[in-house]
């Protein structure tokens, strides 16, 4: 065995932490206190607000008042179809503007940066804004909400997608054009495949995001459940408010299970 | 027929990779193109497809200059040649048969490509290509799930679904072994012997070389430095193109056996 030894040669010292990384540490540390005092954080609150009479009043939950048809279940049929309209809506739109969003796929420069500019200023804008701009623009309403959350969609959407599509195989791209295709059908021939599955998976989750959103819309007045909540909030029938929390809860559990379930199997 | 014409190509960041080359490429010939990587074999086929741009001189195809043509002029002639590349450039989560269609892209409108409303006669011309190669069983099987040498026969397939005038195959069986490599080459051979169709190579292998070409393009840095008949080729030749005297290494067989 010992002519298959290997000598025993210099070993590289393994590099050590640079100055920069501790210096990043510190710097960190010492904003996270500096802010803490500046907004004047006391522990002892994390504490005390649990003692206010308010989280008493959410117990019991009047299931009867909860589980009556007009109270909450059609405020929630309501939710469901700003999110389904607003999300086909919104990622619809995403598709050929994701596309132009990336350097792979986009027709030109100007379609590039303009897309580019035109996303990240909705991007800026929160969709409560959004929403709160468009019950402004358009009265109070459901009509409001599909708006806002179509916009909402649709920003989120586009950056996801876009850079999945930047991270596609280039060479089939290469192969539609060697072939002589026009731009738009050698995207779609060339890329399209490649990206669909995690197309519909963004889909499916922004559809999560929207459900969830609805509710925080409701508070600016753009319709379904979000408006019965800010209505119980706002007269203190926090044991009702409760109610619809669960509900809420359950169902997002749900689609969310149903949407990992499905995207899994696109992958 | 092809020309090329004092044809020099410049990448950006001033690498030289063709310097003057000038040959003449007549219609059904089947040439293979032989240098070390770098020797600028790709850019030769891609430069004739515009896929890369020359820097300098005059590429006709039948007739047509290549070098500045517009978008238009260039997506006519790119239609006519067909390619095959070395990673197989296959869209692999969708069917062998939408791969082959997309040889039909510059034969239909773009709306019927975009929407995926492909004529009957398309399809018919997609069969076709994939029988020729013999992967017609195989038509609505995803891509990824073929072999390699099934990829590359998809790949064969595309390009023969162009109803093209040239072949080009940039190194069509570097990530193939041997055994499939022949089955390829065959194919390749088959094809331009049955159809007429012009066909380039690009090669490693020598006896690759030899076995299947009958004109031999030999590439060193950039230049020509052989351009005749693979039965001139001698251990000179290939000192010429390789810098070096031939090893076992170039050889496929012998390398495959050793």
């Amino acid at each position: 065995m010992s002519d298959t030894a290997v000598p025993v040669t210099a070993r590289p010292r393994k590099p050590r932490p640079q100055l920069t990384t501790y210096l990043l540490i510190i710097a960190i540390v010492a904003f996270t206190v500096f802010a803490a005092r500046e907004i004047g954080l006391k522990w002892s609150s994390f504490i005390d607000m649990w003692t206010n009479p308010l989280w008493s009043r959410f117990w019991p939950v009047p299931w009867e008042w909860v589980f009556s048809r007009h109270n909450v279940f059609d405020p929630l049929i309501e939710t469901f179809q700003i999110a389904i309209l607003s999300t086909i809506i919104g990622c619809s739109l995403a598709l050929p503007i994701g596309f132009a969003m990336s350097k792979l796929t986009t027709p030109n420069a100007p379609a590039f940066w303009l897309s580019r500019f035109v996303m990240n200023i909705v991007r800026a804008i929160p969709d409560l804004l959004w929403g709160k701009l468009l019950v402004t623009a358009i009265g109070i309403g459901a009509f409001a909400g599909a708006w806002a959350l179509t916009i909402f969609s649709l920003a989120v959407m586009v950056k996801l997608f876009s850079e999945t599509v930047d991270a596609a195989d280039p060479l089939p791209l290469e192969a539609a054009r060697a072939a002589g295709g026009r731009h738009t059908p050698a995207v779609r021939t060339a890329v399209l495949p490649e990206v669909f599955p995690a197309y519909v998976a963004y889909a499916l989750y922004v559809f999560e995001l929207n459900i969830r959103a609805s509710l925080v819309l409701g508070l600016v007045g753009a319709g379904g459940i979000g408006r019965v909540v800010e209505t119980q909030r706002a007269t203190f029938n926090f044991d009702r408010l409760f109610g619809i929390l669960i509900i809420m809860f359950v169902i997002v559990i749900i689609i969310e299970q149903i949407s990992v379930a499905i995207r899994k199997r696109l992958v | 027929m092809i020309i090329f014409d004092d044809v020099s190509v410049t990448y950006r960041g001033g690498v030289q990779a063709l310097k003057n080359v000038s040959l003449t490429i007549d219609d059904g010939e089947l040439v293979v193109v032989v240098g070390l990587s770098g020797a600028g074999k790709s850019t030769l086929l891609r430069a004739l497809n515009g896929l890369v741009v020359a820097t300098s001189g005059s590429i006709t195809v039948d007739g047509t200059e290549v070098v500045g043509a517009s978008t238009k002029t260039m997506r006519e002639v790119r239609s006519g040649i067909g390619m095959i590349f070395q990673t197989f450039n296959l869209v692999n989560r969708t069917t062998v048969m939408n791969n082959v269609l997309m040889g039909r892209l510059a034969k239909v409108p773009a709306w019927r490509s975009t929407l995926g409303v492909w004529r009957a006669e398309d399809r018919e011309h997609a069969f076709q290509a994939m029988e020729r190669v013999g992967i017609v069983d195989k038509a609505y099987v995803r891509a990824s799930n073929l072999s390699g040498g099934q990829q590359q026969r998809v790949g064969i397939a595309r390009a023969l679904a162009q109803e093209p005038k040239i072949m080009l195959a940039d190194e069509p069986v570097a990530a193939l072994d041997p055994v499939t490599t022949h089955q390829v080459m065959g194919d390749l051979q088959r094809i331009n012997r049955d159809l007429g169709i012009t066909t380039l190579i690009n090669l490693h292998f020598l006896d690759l070389a030899r076995h299947y070409g009958r004109r031999l393009i030999g590439l060193r840095g950039g230049e020509l430095v052989f351009d005749g008949d693979i039965s001139e080729v001698d251990d000179d030749t290939f000192r010429d193109i390789y810098g070096r005297a031939i090893t076992p290494d170039d050889l496929l067989n012998e390398s495959a056996d050793a």
